[in-house]
Protein backbone atom coordinates (compact mmCIF):
# COMPACT_ATOMS: atom_id res chain seq x y z
CA UNK A 1 0.00 0.00 0.00
CA UNK A 2 1.25 3.39 -0.33
CA UNK A 3 2.37 5.41 2.46
CA UNK A 4 -0.25 7.82 2.29
CA UNK A 5 -2.29 7.58 5.62
CA UNK A 6 -6.35 6.72 6.26
CA UNK A 7 -5.90 9.92 8.04
CA UNK A 8 -4.98 12.44 5.42
CA UNK A 9 -6.96 10.99 2.94
CA UNK A 10 -9.80 11.50 4.64
CA UNK A 11 -8.89 15.07 5.08
CA UNK A 12 -8.04 15.56 1.67
CA UNK A 13 -11.16 13.71 0.12
CA UNK A 14 -13.79 16.29 -1.36
CA UNK A 15 -17.49 16.53 0.80
CA UNK A 16 -18.73 14.88 -2.36
CA UNK A 17 -16.34 11.99 -2.22
CA UNK A 18 -16.44 12.15 1.38
CA UNK A 19 -20.09 11.63 2.24
CA UNK A 20 -20.61 9.56 -0.47
CA UNK A 21 -17.67 7.00 1.14
CA UNK A 22 -20.23 7.62 4.26
CA UNK A 23 -23.45 6.11 2.35
CA UNK A 24 -20.93 3.23 0.79
CA UNK A 25 -20.34 2.35 4.08
CA UNK A 26 -23.57 2.39 5.61
CA UNK A 27 -24.73 0.72 2.61
CA UNK A 28 -21.68 -2.31 2.86
CA UNK A 29 -23.17 -2.52 6.84
CA UNK A 30 -26.13 -3.08 5.65
CA UNK A 31 -25.66 -6.06 2.89
CA UNK A 32 -23.15 -7.61 5.92
CA UNK A 33 -25.30 -7.76 8.63
CA UNK A 34 -28.24 -9.12 6.57
CA UNK A 35 -25.89 -11.76 5.25
CA UNK A 36 -25.07 -12.68 9.25
CA UNK A 37 -27.93 -12.33 11.05
CA UNK A 38 -29.13 -14.71 8.49
CA UNK A 39 -25.87 -17.37 9.44
CA UNK A 40 -26.90 -16.54 13.11
CA UNK A 41 -30.25 -17.25 12.66
CA UNK A 42 -29.34 -20.43 10.86
CA UNK A 43 -26.63 -21.59 13.54
CA UNK A 44 -29.14 -21.09 16.36
CA UNK A 45 -28.41 -17.71 17.60
CA UNK A 46 -31.67 -16.32 19.59
CA UNK A 47 -32.55 -12.77 18.76
CA UNK A 48 -31.23 -11.46 22.09
CA UNK A 49 -27.60 -12.68 20.97
CA UNK A 50 -27.76 -11.19 17.79
CA UNK A 51 -28.91 -7.80 19.51
CA UNK A 52 -26.26 -7.93 21.78
CA UNK A 53 -23.72 -8.58 19.14
CA UNK A 54 -25.15 -5.67 17.55
CA UNK A 55 -25.71 -3.27 20.16
CA UNK A 56 -29.13 -3.33 19.57
CA UNK A 57 -32.39 -4.45 21.27
CA UNK A 58 -33.77 -7.98 20.83
CA UNK A 59 -37.14 -6.21 19.26
CA UNK A 60 -35.09 -3.99 16.67
CA UNK A 61 -33.44 -7.20 15.17
CA UNK A 62 -36.28 -8.73 15.33
CA UNK A 63 -38.86 -6.42 13.54
CA UNK A 64 -35.96 -6.07 10.64
CA UNK A 65 -34.84 -9.78 10.39
CA UNK A 66 -38.59 -12.14 11.22
CA UNK A 67 -40.50 -13.81 9.89
CA UNK A 68 -38.78 -12.68 6.40
CA UNK A 69 -38.75 -15.63 4.35
CA UNK A 70 -36.65 -13.54 1.29
CA UNK A 71 -34.22 -12.96 3.56
CA UNK A 72 -30.96 -14.55 2.59
CA UNK B 1 -49.07 14.63 -3.01
CA UNK B 2 -49.09 10.87 -4.35
CA UNK B 3 -52.88 11.13 -5.59
CA UNK B 4 -52.36 13.18 -8.67
CA UNK B 5 -49.72 10.63 -9.99
CA UNK B 6 -50.98 8.17 -12.48
CA UNK B 7 -50.32 4.28 -11.48
CA UNK B 8 -47.11 4.43 -13.59
CA UNK B 9 -46.05 7.43 -11.58
CA UNK B 10 -46.96 5.51 -8.54
CA UNK B 11 -45.24 2.21 -9.79
CA UNK B 12 -42.17 4.24 -9.70
CA UNK B 13 -42.25 5.82 -6.48
CA UNK B 14 -42.56 2.19 -4.77
CA UNK B 15 -40.57 0.52 -7.14
CA UNK B 16 -37.84 3.22 -6.32
CA UNK B 17 -38.89 2.34 -2.56
CA UNK B 18 -37.66 -1.56 -2.73
CA UNK B 19 -34.54 -0.09 -4.62
CA UNK B 20 -33.16 1.59 -1.59
CA UNK B 21 -34.61 -0.86 0.93
CA UNK B 22 -32.59 -3.58 -1.51
CA UNK B 23 -29.62 -1.33 -1.26
CA UNK B 24 -29.69 -0.55 1.96
CA UNK B 25 -30.31 2.93 1.99
CA UNK B 26 -32.53 4.46 4.74
CA UNK B 27 -34.26 6.62 2.87
CA UNK B 28 -35.79 7.37 -0.90
CA UNK B 29 -33.29 8.87 -3.10
CA UNK B 30 -33.51 10.82 -5.98
CA UNK B 31 -31.11 7.95 -7.49
CA UNK B 32 -33.43 5.13 -6.57
CA UNK B 33 -36.00 7.46 -8.46
CA UNK B 34 -33.44 7.05 -11.54
CA UNK B 35 -33.19 3.54 -10.88
CA UNK B 36 -36.86 2.63 -10.72
CA UNK B 37 -37.51 4.57 -13.91
CA UNK B 38 -34.62 2.80 -15.92
CA UNK B 39 -37.30 -0.17 -15.55
CA UNK B 40 -39.46 1.08 -17.94
CA UNK B 41 -38.20 0.45 -21.48
CA UNK B 42 -39.21 3.67 -23.32
CA UNK B 43 -37.22 5.36 -20.33
CA UNK B 44 -34.39 3.45 -20.87
CA UNK B 45 -34.23 4.11 -24.27
CA UNK B 46 -34.78 7.90 -23.71
CA UNK B 47 -31.47 7.98 -21.46
CA UNK B 48 -29.41 5.31 -23.37
CA UNK B 49 -28.79 3.43 -20.61
CA UNK B 50 -30.66 0.33 -18.54
CA UNK B 51 -31.35 0.44 -14.95
CA UNK B 52 -28.37 -2.74 -14.22
CA UNK B 53 -25.97 -0.65 -15.96
CA UNK B 54 -27.12 2.46 -13.93
CA UNK B 55 -26.63 0.27 -10.80
CA UNK B 56 -22.99 -0.81 -11.39
CA UNK B 57 -22.61 2.70 -12.32
CA UNK B 58 -23.96 4.04 -8.65
CA UNK B 59 -22.09 0.51 -7.05
CA UNK B 60 -18.76 1.66 -8.92
CA UNK B 61 -19.40 5.53 -7.23
CA UNK B 62 -19.29 3.86 -3.66
CA UNK B 63 -16.25 1.81 -4.40
CA UNK B 64 -14.95 5.15 -6.27
CA UNK B 65 -15.68 6.96 -2.82
CA UNK B 66 -13.91 4.16 -0.52
CA UNK B 67 -10.69 4.23 -2.46
CA UNK B 68 -10.49 7.83 -2.20
CA UNK B 69 -10.89 7.38 1.37
CA UNK B 70 -8.46 4.75 1.46
CA UNK B 71 -10.56 1.56 1.82
CA UNK B 72 -9.98 -0.96 -0.89
CA UNK B 73 -12.85 -2.93 -1.20
CA UNK B 74 -10.61 -5.91 -3.28
CA UNK B 75 -12.86 -8.44 -4.53
CA UNK B 76 -15.45 -8.31 -1.57
CA UNK B 77 -19.03 -7.99 -2.92
CA UNK B 78 -22.10 -8.48 -0.70
CA UNK B 79 -24.20 -11.23 -1.74
CA UNK B 80 -27.15 -10.91 0.52
CA UNK B 81 -29.39 -7.88 -0.04
CA UNK B 82 -30.48 -5.76 3.16
CA UNK B 83 -33.38 -6.14 5.29
CA UNK B 84 -36.57 -4.62 3.62
CA UNK B 85 -37.71 -1.81 5.76
CA UNK B 86 -41.09 -1.18 5.89
CA UNK B 87 -40.32 2.52 6.59
CA UNK B 88 -38.58 4.14 3.49
CA UNK B 89 -39.25 8.22 3.77
CA UNK B 90 -38.18 10.22 0.78
CA UNK B 91 -34.95 12.32 1.30
CA UNK B 92 -35.35 16.29 0.38
CA UNK B 93 -34.17 15.96 -2.88
CA UNK B 94 -36.55 13.06 -3.64
CA UNK B 95 -39.94 15.67 -2.44
CA UNK B 96 -38.68 18.33 -4.05
CA UNK B 97 -38.47 16.27 -7.58
CA UNK B 98 -41.79 14.93 -6.73
CA UNK B 99 -43.19 18.48 -6.62
CA UNK B 100 -40.87 19.73 -9.37
CA UNK B 101 -42.88 16.84 -11.30
CA UNK B 102 -46.48 18.13 -10.72
CA UNK B 103 -45.41 21.61 -11.08
CA UNK B 104 -44.54 20.50 -15.00
CA UNK B 105 -47.07 18.39 -15.80
CA UNK B 106 -49.13 21.42 -15.11
CA UNK B 107 -46.85 23.15 -16.65
CA UNK B 108 -47.67 21.00 -19.57
CA UNK B 109 -51.28 21.19 -19.10
CA UNK B 110 -50.80 16.80 -18.57
CA UNK B 111 -54.23 15.56 -17.94
CA UNK B 112 -52.35 12.35 -15.85
CA UNK B 113 -48.63 12.75 -14.01
CA UNK B 114 -46.36 10.06 -15.23
CA UNK B 115 -43.20 8.34 -15.28
CA UNK B 116 -41.93 10.53 -17.75
CA UNK B 117 -42.93 13.71 -15.87
CA UNK B 118 -40.50 12.52 -13.42
CA UNK B 119 -38.37 11.33 -15.35
CA UNK B 120 -38.11 15.36 -16.87
CA UNK B 121 -37.79 16.24 -13.47
CA UNK B 122 -34.94 14.33 -12.41
CA UNK B 123 -32.74 15.47 -15.47
CA UNK B 124 -33.12 18.96 -13.81
CA UNK B 125 -31.02 17.83 -10.85
CA UNK B 126 -28.09 19.29 -9.80
CA UNK B 127 -24.78 17.86 -8.23
CA UNK B 128 -24.30 17.00 -5.76
CA UNK B 129 -27.65 15.92 -5.94
CA UNK B 130 -27.06 11.50 -5.86
CA UNK B 131 -29.26 11.16 -9.90
CA UNK B 132 -27.54 14.08 -10.65
CA UNK B 133 -24.18 12.24 -9.94
CA UNK B 134 -25.57 9.52 -11.52
CA UNK B 135 -26.62 11.02 -14.71
CA UNK B 136 -22.91 12.58 -14.66
CA UNK B 137 -20.71 9.26 -14.26
CA UNK B 138 -23.09 7.37 -16.83
CA UNK B 139 -22.11 10.31 -19.43
CA UNK B 140 -25.66 11.20 -20.12
CA UNK B 141 -26.38 13.90 -22.39
CA UNK B 142 -29.32 15.43 -20.74
CA UNK B 143 -30.63 18.17 -23.84
CA UNK B 144 -30.90 15.02 -25.79
CA UNK B 145 -32.85 13.19 -23.38
CA UNK B 146 -35.22 16.16 -22.67
CA UNK B 147 -35.65 16.04 -26.63
CA UNK B 148 -36.56 12.95 -27.41
CA UNK B 149 -39.00 13.15 -24.27
CA UNK B 150 -40.42 15.84 -25.49
CA UNK B 151 -42.69 14.51 -27.51
CA UNK B 152 -45.04 12.49 -24.91
CA UNK B 153 -44.46 9.08 -25.14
Amino acid sequence: MESVNLGEQLRTASPATGLRAVGALHRLAEHVEATHVAQARRDGWSWEQIGDALGVTRQSVHLKYGKQGNNV
Amino acid sequence: MFEKLAQSAKTVVEDARHEAARRGDRRLGTDHLLLALLHEEELAQAVGVDSATAADAANQLDRDALTAIGLDLGAFSPTAHAAASKRVPLTAGAKATLQHTLVNAAAEKARTVTSRHILLALLDRREPDSAAALLTALDVDRAAVRESLAVPL
